[in-house]
């Protein structure tokens, strides 16, 4: 029997593919493998132990969370602005539900007795201020510019993304900005600025209730805009299946989004409150204090609640859950066949710089960005972190109306 | 109708977060120690009178607190530095003590008023006879000022967890994240204001109408004034220097390497090489106060001399208008 030529001409491809997708496969576990023994090896390390490698590890599972779900905030806003999709929205109100629910029950043994006129040990709860809404502002707008925030920014670093680098280095540039500008804003409002905390008033109970409604309330009035579903073949939960669900197909927003609130309680519960913009801040902190352009005294700074900097000489646990992050992602991103580096152009470069610099501004006298600040700080029902989310969503919208996202 | 944001991939994605919350769980630090004897709690001496003090009456060992924590008659009690390390896991049954707003008076510049204390002291569940044990982070700094306050106030078994928070968390033993529940207790404040110097004693042992040897427990550089304040800490004070006539002995001398407090013979022979050996009375001072107690508790609690600290410390002396005053080094601040 004769051999059909487009079979054999069809196989090559094919073999090439195999290939690659060895390699892919090869590099994912040889991640994976290398993120365990390096936890690991943390946990056994004096000085570091179970903070340093949970660390990681949550990083990690954070990134490989935001890759599978594509949880980034710009690209579910712009779905919604520019595209009336608000499907992707609920990923976000899912968090922020399950990370209200985790709060309440781990401010259940941090602070049993929420009208004590204490606040709870660390959780980001930060002024009230203009120049709280102006962070949120700039950081909303700078997202625009440069296509992402710092924690999508991360996860695309993973992806392969040319603009990522860029604009990170841009945040770092913003954090410098934002600590010379510290010192007025901290003297003209934030000193005096309250720091407003819901279960200080209407306790636990009442909190959660608020916010789960509100929460409820916004998804109620979004659910119009969601896209019918195109109809799915059946799908059988075999190897092929399990593969397809877990590395192929983009996870659904409500579990992606509940798995980050649970990872941002388990993040509370045991190191810190998730944030991702506190090393890169000390990055910038330590450099400006090396090159003496740090000013010798940020009034105030240390004393507030959230993503806190230092002038540090080390990889801090905030630094190994960021490193996480971005190998999380990388290894989602070669398990889904994801990670595709893009050319660089100068004007996508210069977007994204300017962008990052908005957004390292914003982040830095709001004391985080979309993960601190926004998500850590309403999971802990701090108005801040409303606040926060309220002023960036207007700077994202603005952004979009202003086209600035297609200054690629 | 289908929700359309919800796929039916939910059940597979409930395995991975379990998988996820197991790999979380797998990195804990908690680990089931060996149990201990139980031992007996001495009786305590009654009044303001301190009975018989050493390393008996003033430290637990962790193999006695583990057996010794249903104990009734012990209360636990956290004094730690580093925010959210109590609630994080505390030895359990320990109730936390904060020792910026629990310990002082945050108007007035003084330790916590007697009333205030009383209120803290029963509700932790504390009374007369109670044996308190202390423990914190950073070699039980704050613990053993927390134990100065303690027994100024009038508690009469007041003890350190030997080796601190450090030596329990590396020996694997049992955390907890639970605060305790305690039924209020009947502790009453009484005053031993023995155990604390104001300016004016040490003025008059510096001038000479009183006696006693003053120890300086900060580091050398502090000592000899080449340095105002510390790394990483603010200048608090416009002198640079010590105290005319005290001893720098570093406090971290009276420790092991693994935290635990040194024998008896070995803290004996420390301190009478540098002339103090109980004979006079002692008064010890470091930058802010709380550190200070640390000498204290070694020299007052172990040893059983007579010791007092000097809260005020350098912050206090190296401002005051009129006091002398020695710094070998010779530094002028505000000096290019």
């Amino acid at each position: 029997m004769t051999e059909l030529p487009s079979t054999r001409a069809d196989r090559q491809p094919f073999q090439r593919l195999a290939r690659t997708t060895g390699v892919r496969l090869g590099l994912a576990v040889a991640l994976l493998i290398g993120l365990t023994s390096t936890a690991y090896w943390l946990h056994a390390t004096p000085g570091r132990g179970a903070t340093a490698a949970l660390s990681l590890l949550l990083g990690a599972s954070l990134g490989f969370v935001f890759q599978r779900g594509r949880f980034c905030y710009f690209c579910i806003l712009r779905d919604w602005i520019e595209f009336r999709n608000t499907g992707p929205v609920y990923a976000i109100l899912a968090a922020l539900a399950a990370g209200s629910i985790g709060y309440t029950l781990v401010f259940g043994i941090f602070l049993p007795n929420p009208f004590s006129g204490r606040l709870p040990p660390e959780a980001h709860i930060g002024p009230v201020s203009w120049v709280l809404a102006a962070g949120g502002l700039a950081f909303g707008l700078g997202m625009a510019l440069s296509g992402a925030c710092v924690s999508g920014h991360l996860y695309r670093l993973g992806e392969g993304s040319t603009r990522a680098p860029v604009a990170l280095l841009g945040v770092l540039a913003g954090f410098g900005l934002g600590f010379l500008s510290w010192n007025q804003l901290y003297l003209a409002t934030i000193a005096d600025a309250p720091v407003i905390w819901l279960p200080a008033r209407l306790g636990y109970g009442g909190a959660l209730f608020l916010q789960l409604v509100l929460l409820g309330g916004i998804a109620f009035l979004l659910l119009r805009n969601v896209p019918e579903l195109p109809p799915r073949p059946a799908q059988r939960f075999d190897l092929a299946g399990v593969w397809a669900v877990l590395f192929h197909q983009r996870w659904p927003a409500l579990v992606t989004g509940a798995l980050v609130g649970l990872l941002g309680t388990v993040a509370y519960m045991r190191i810190e409150p998730l944030g991702v913009t506190s090393q890169l801040g000390s990055l910038a902190r330590t450099g400006m204090d090396q090159v003496g352009l740090l000013p010798t005294t940020l009034f105030g700074l240390d004393r507030l609640a959230g993503c806190a900097t230092q002038v540090v000489q080390t990889i801090t646990a905030n630094g190994l859950l960021i490193s996480g992050l971005v190998l999380g992602s990388l290894t989602a991103a070669l398990l889904a066949n994801r990670f595709q580096p893009d050319r660089l152009t100068m004007r996508g470069a210069g977007s994204a710089l300017v962008g990052g610099i908005l957004q390292g501004w914003g982040a830095m006298v709001a004391l985080g960005c979309t993960v601190g600040t926004l998500l850590s700080g309403i999971s802990a029902f701090a108005v801040s972190g409303w606040l926060f989310g309220l002023t960036m969503l207007a700077g994202v919208w603005l952004g979009i109306r202003s086209s600035l996202h297609r200054l690629v | 109708m289908h929700t359309p944001v919800v796929s039916r991939g939910n059940g597979l994605m409930l395995v991975v977060l379990v998988a996820l919350v197991i790999v979380l769980a797998g990195c804990s630090t908690a680990q089931t120690p060996a149990a201990a004897p139980v031992a007996a709690v001495p009786v305590p001496a009654q009044g303001t009178e301190l009975g018989a003090r050493g390393p008996e009456q003033a430290l637990v060992s962790t193999e006695w607190l583990a057996a010794n924590l249903d104990n009734p008659q012990v209360r636990v009690i956290e004094v730690s530095v580093v925010p959210g390390l109590y609630e994080r896991g505390h030895i359990p049954g320990a109730v936390n003590f904060v020792w910026h707003t629990d310990f002082v008076d945050t108007v007035n510049r003084d330790i916590v008023a007697p009333d205030r204390f009383e209120q803290l002291a029963r509700t932790a569940g504390i009374n007369q006879d109670t044996t308190v044990v202390l423990y914190g982070d950073n070699s039980n700094w704050f613990a053993a000022w927390g134990a100065w306050i303690f027994l100024q106030y009038g508690a009469n078994d007041v003890r350190l967890l030997d080796g601190s928070r450090a030596k329990w968390e590396a020996e694997g033993r049992e955390l907890s994240v639970t605060v305790p529940s305690v039924a209020a207790g009947d502790f009453t404040v009484a005053h031993r204001e023995s155990l604390r110097a104001r300016l004016p004693d040490v003025l008059a042992v510096v001038e000479g109408t009183t006696t006693a040897s003053l120890i300086d427990i900060r580091s050398a550089d502090e000592f000899s004034g080449k340095i105002f304040a510390p790394e990483g800490f603010q200048e608090l004070a416009i002198r640079a220097g010590h105290i005319p006539g005290a001893i720098n002995i570093p406090w971290k001398q009276a420790l092991n390497e693994d935290g635990t407090f040194k024998s008896v013979d070995e803290l004996q022979s420390l301190y009478a090489g540098l002339g103090i050996d109980g004979s006079q009375p002692i008064i010890t001072y470091c930058r802010i106060g709380e550190r200070a107690s640390h000498t204290w508790f070694v020299l007052s609690q172990i040893l059983g001399y007579e010791v007092a600290v000097y809260d005020g410390s350098w912050t206090e002396w190296g401002n005051t208008i009129g006091v002398p005053i020695a710094n070998p080094s010779g530094t002028v601040w505000g000096a290019q």
